[in-house]
């Protein structure tokens, strides 16, 4: 038996072997199966449009009409409803920022934890991962106080700041420092390089895939928070979209169209943004839990 | 140095949570009691729920109204969306030391912010004093004691509340035969059973849970115990749940829940299944009055009635929060201050008020000004049950009164699901109890 | 992530030895001068000093309140209780504690064991290539990507058990209808429905990564001798995916323990208290009741929990040595 090494490899399976037969039947069966779970799962975001856009009277019949019938005027009495084009404006501010915050102190960090070695390691280590593991609604009056103490309530800092570090990002850009081959890094200290520039120079573009998924996985989670900026802040110019939603939700909870056609509204464009960047997004996935050993 | 670091977050939140010096407010409040003119520019703050819709419009023109009449003060307003929410915000700001100026709160709130020391009462507010008994004697005798505290002094001022009604479908009523709406609980529940045919139930209610807060479930529960002739909680707080009356009430619910008269939702089902034509009737707070019309869409007339009675006459409860002015406030600001609680609870306000929003004006006074003439017309039902503010019951202002609601919303769920509602109130008991005695 | 050797077990990867020397002293000294540093902890700095701030500073701050009845709104009103917090948690009534550990313990159990199988079994049916394929895996990451806030209003609509989705498809197929979040039986099963649609598109995309590195010799060794596909799983797949798995599941235990969105918006902890998980309690004591110092004390406990788990995870997995 030739010995290969495992390389990750997408997608497995056999090429340039015509499946026979049987194995064509399987082929067919799976793609229907995938086709049908896929759309199981699709259904709840298909059923809220549906519902934005029902005629008055339609969404609580039994049985539910289950053909969208385009009528857009739960569409416009949500749209008046709140400040939508300048929550959304916020909501990309925030979470760029976040982004690019995030970037940075998790590749810094994963780095540190990584790579290099140094006395307190374990110990900050330890410490990054229990972070995950306090409920957020106890800690959010104390960070109000000490937001406050700092004039960072009502502002664009008290919603990105907090937020410009990631547990799960940190420890993603370690893996794949950990799993690197040594020769990457050490090849940059023929030049006599410093620290900052291995990491620059060739850390950073060898982690990309970390980067890209932290990239949209913060990305999704910032558009996402509601809890934090509802305490922290209190004017709509920067107020981000899903606080505007919730209030919309306590506020006006039994316009069940309307409320359809505003999670729509504010589901819609991170959902687009997905689409666009799932290849890349699956892509580094893959690849970051092929590095998991 | 984890407690270094805590002493430092601590001190940090104790200097911002303003201590306890409350001694020098009421010494400059007899100097200032009459010096009730502003004289220089002055902002307040005021944080509310009044956040969409009619109540929305309705605050802005009020507030537009007041700085009209009062040039030199300006009201800055916070609407959130609910009350939770609303209590969160309050909390962290006057945990940060930055308390808004007014706030809406119910009693319960209110008498953990005095008890805290972070609310002022009314009379120690520049200008009140002298006008304040007079204020007083205006408002509905249910709204004035809703005002105190235990301690008998006035810490709340109103200016939104309201009590339960009844919104019926009119052409089911007749589709049903039932030629006049109940007057008694028995009937009631006699003509929800008619009425729950072909998809139709009778009444859909939502018993509560801590997410939601107080609901028009449990505050039925509280008015079918009273109308049997024993209130869930004593005057100073302490539950009877277990008394005949209140099990009584929680049985009949469970009854009607057998008999498939009865559902349970969250978000206001009541008006949802109104709306939808699968419910004969909601029950509901006057204030849903506008939001049951945009639901029910004009399909069908809506008739409005005020609660049957039980065996020891009728019982409504009345809902709404009061205001509360924060001792962080300055001098000018409380002065501000009640001059706008003066004018929010005035008749005039309180009749544009009423007639937008539902809500009842809490003065009889309002009800012969013009901006209510039609609404009164257009609603007989507000003339015929706004003295019910005179002997609604109210929870009493006590902080454990909040989580014994909790309580008691999980015994109607419990009692509906199959628990016994003698068991369930009892669970209820020893937890309210217990409340009460770690307050 | 978890339980990974260091370097020296990556340069097997490749198949490359050092076929050019490299100079040992240039420069900065010895190859390995650059990772020995005493200032390696600047490096995490900016990470750590803002976890240290909004998290970890009010993480020692609860500890320290949960010893108190502590008044949030005029600290020095705060009577001191010692462990008085921790005793009225153990011995609270409806909910008591042990109901509330066990409405935990049972999310968290059916989203680690029904989450994970049925993530990899979907990565195992996902795995091939193809535009059919692909639009099915991103069907059921979507999930994932959208607001919590937005899905559970939607899925509280299709709950609904007049008017919802959910019972008239079950009506349809002549099944009997549930009560759903209405239901006290019903309640967790379908919060639970609800947090897997939202998960197990992430976990799902873990595993199929995972499966990219199965060493495909294995298993084509295992076909020629005669292995059925589920032995073929059992023998040469399973075992190399226990990295992975054990990734899966102390990521879900930690997230599924602090869960709190869904309880709140879909079922408020009810009805009569059976989805009142430990998290949802911390946010009613602290937020609704105000009980800041018991509601720290639930807090601490909760936060004892989850390290626990992730603990006892950490120490069992064979084959996963500790973090260096």
């Amino acid at each position: 038996m030739v010995r290969t090494a495992a390389m990750p490899r997408w997608p497995a399976g056999r090429r340039g072997v015509a499946p026979r037969g049987r194995k064509k039947a399987w082929r067919w069966l799976r793609r229907i199966l995938a086709a049908a779970i896929g759309a199981g799962f699709v259904f709840p975001f298909y059923w809220t449009f549906v519902i934005s856009t029902d005629r008055p009277g339609q969404f609580d019949s039994f049985p539910p009409v289950l053909l969208p019938q385009w009528d857009w005027a739960n569409w416009s009495r949500a749209w008046a409803l709140a400040p939508w084009p300048r929550l959304f404006l916020n909501t990309v501010f925030i979470a760029s920022c976040t982004v690019i915050l995030c970037l940075i102190t998790s590749t810094l960090a994963g780095f540190a934890f990584g790579v290099l070695q140094f006395p307190g390691r374990k110990a900050l280590m330890a410490l990054t991962l229990s972070v995950l593991m306090m409920p957020q609604t106890v800690l959010i009056i104390p960070d109000y106080v000490l937001a406050s103490d700092i004039h960072w309530v009502d502002t664009y800092w008290i919603q990105i700041v907090p937020w410009g570090a990631s547990v799960f990002g940190i420890f993603l850009v370690r893996q794949f420092f950990v799993t690197m081959p040594r020769e990457i890094l050490d090849a940059a200290t023929v030049d006599g390089a410093g620290r900052m520039q291995i990491l620059w120079r060739i850390g950073v573009p060898a982690v990309r895939p970390a980067l890209v998924i932290i990239s949209i996985t913060v990305f999704i989670a910032s558009w996402n928070s509601f809890l934090w900026p509802l305490v922290m802040t209190r004017s709509e110019s920067i107020q981000p979209i899903e606080v505007g939603l919730s209030s919309f939700a306590g506020a006006n909870g039994t316009d069940i169209p309307g409320l359809a056609a505003a999670a729509t509204f504010t589901t819609l464009p991170l959902i687009i943004f997905f689409l666009l960047l799932q290849r890349q997004f699956v892509r580094g996935a893959l690849s970051a839990a092929g590095s998991i050993r | 140095m984890a407690s270094a670091a805590a002493v430092l977050v601590l001190t940090a939140s104790a200097c911002a949570g303003g201590g306890s010096s409350s001694s020098s407010s009421s010494a400059s409040s007899s100097r200032a009691a009459n010096a009730a003119a502003i004289t220089k520019p002055v902002t307040i703050t005021f944080d509310e729920v009044e956040a969409a819709g009619s109540l929305k419009t309705a605050m802005q023109s009020a507030v537009t109204a007041f700085e009209k009449a009062n040039p030199k003060i300006t009201v800055s307003l916070t609407a959130y969306s609910t009350y939770g929410p609303l209590l969160t915000a309050e909390t962290a700001q006057v945990a940060a030391g930055k308390a808004p100026t007014i706030g809406q709160a119910y009693e319960s709130w209110a008498e953990k912010f005095a008890t805290s020391k972070v609310i002022v009462p009314i009379s120690s507010l520049p200008g009140a004093a002298s006008t304040m008994t007079t204020d007083l004697s205006t408002f509905y005798t249910g709204v004035q004691n809703d005002l105190k505290l235990p301690d008998g002094q006035v810490w709340m001022w109103p200016f939104s509340k309201s009590l339960q009604v009844l919104f019926y479908n009119a052409d089911l009523l007749k589709a049903d035969g039932i030629t006049s709406t109940p007057t008694t609980w028995t009937q009631f529940a006699a003509d929800l059973k008619t009425a729950s045919k072909n998809g139709v139930v009778g009444i859909t209610i939502d018993p509560g849970n801590a997410t939601e807060g107080v609901t028009s479930g449990e505050e039925w529960l509280e008015e079918l115990a009273a109308s049997n002739g024993t209130q869930v909680y004593t005057s100073d707080g302490a539950p009877q749940f277990t008394s005949p009356a209140v099990v009584a009430a929680l049985d009949y619910l469970v009854t009607l829940k057998k008999e498939g008269a009865l559902a349970t939702g969250t978000n206001y089902p009541g008006e949802t299944a109104l709306g939808a034509k699968k419910g004969l009737v909601d029950l509901s707070s006057s204030a849903g009055y506008y939001y049951e019309q945009q639901t029910v869409g004009g399909k069908f007339p809506l008739t409005t009635t005020v609660l049957p009675s039980g065996s020891s006459g009728s019982a409504d409860e009345m809902a709404g929060a009061n205001l509360v002015v924060f001792s962080s406030a300055t001098t000018e600001q409380k002065a501000a201050a009640w001059k706008f609680l003066q004018f929010l609870s005035g008749p005039a306000e309180q009749a544009a008020w009423s007639a937008a929003t539902g809500y009842y004006p809490v003065t009889s006074q309002a009800l012969t000004e013009p901006a209510m003439a039609s609404y009164l017309k257009q609603n007989p039902w507000v003339s015929t049950t706004i003295t019910g503010l005179n002997n609604a019951i109210v929870d009493p202002p006590y902080s454990w009164v909040t989580q014994c609601g909790i309580d008691l919303s999980t015994a109607i769920s419990a009692a509906l699901s199959g628990t016994s509602a003698s068991s369930a109130l009892s669970t209820a008991q020893s937890a309210c109890t217990t409340a009460k005695s770690n307050a | 992530m978890i339980g990974t050797t260091t370097g020296a077990a990556g340069s097997a990867g490749t198949g490359q030895t050092g076929g050019r020397k490299r100079a040992k002293r240039v420069g900065h000294g010895t190859e390995r001068d650059f990772r020995r540093t005493k200032k390696g902890w600047l490096y995490s700095g900016p990470a750590v000093l803002i976890f240290g701030a909004f998290i970890i500073l009010p993480t020692f701050y609860t500890f320290y309140v949960s010893l108190w009845n502590w008044n949030v709104l005029n600290p020095s009103l705060s009577v001191y209780k010692g462990l008085g917090n921790y005793k009225e948690l153990l011995t609270a009534t409806d909910p008591g504690f042990l109901q509330t550990l066990w409405n935990s313990l049972y999310f968290t159990g059916a989203m680690v064991i029904a989450g994970t199988a049925i993530s990899l079994c979907l990565a195992l049916l996902l795995q091939r290539g193809g535009s059919i394929m692909n639009a099915s895996r991103v069907a059921i990451y979507l999930p994932n990507a959208t607001p919590l806030i937005a899905t559970s209003l939607i899925w509280g609509w299709i709950y609904n058990p007049q008017f919802g989705l959910a019972n008239w498809v079950l009506h349809s197929l002549h099944l009997p209808t549930s009560p759903w979040v209405e239901g006290q039986a019903t309640s967790m099963p379908a919060v639970i429905l609800f947090s897997l649609w939202h998960e197990v598109g992430f976990t799902m995309i873990v595993f199929l990564g995972g499966l990219t590195i199965i060493n495909d010799e294995y298993s084509e060794a295992a076909r020629v001798d005669g292995a059925g596909p589920w032995q073929e799983f059992w023998y040469v797949t399973w075992p190399q995916l226990r990295p992975v798995t054990s990734f899966v599941i102390v990521i879900t235990t930690i997230l599924s323990l602090q869960s709190f969105t869904q309880f709140y918006q879909l079922s408020g902890g009810g009805p009569n208290n059976a989805t009142t998980t430990l998290s949802y309690l911390v946010y009613e004591e602290s937020q609704v009741l105000q009980n800041t110092g018991y509601a720290a004390a639930l807090a601490v406990v909760l936060f004892l929990i989850t390290v626990f788990f992730t603990f006892v995870r950490w120490r069992t997995t064979p084959g996963v040595s500790a973090t260096s």
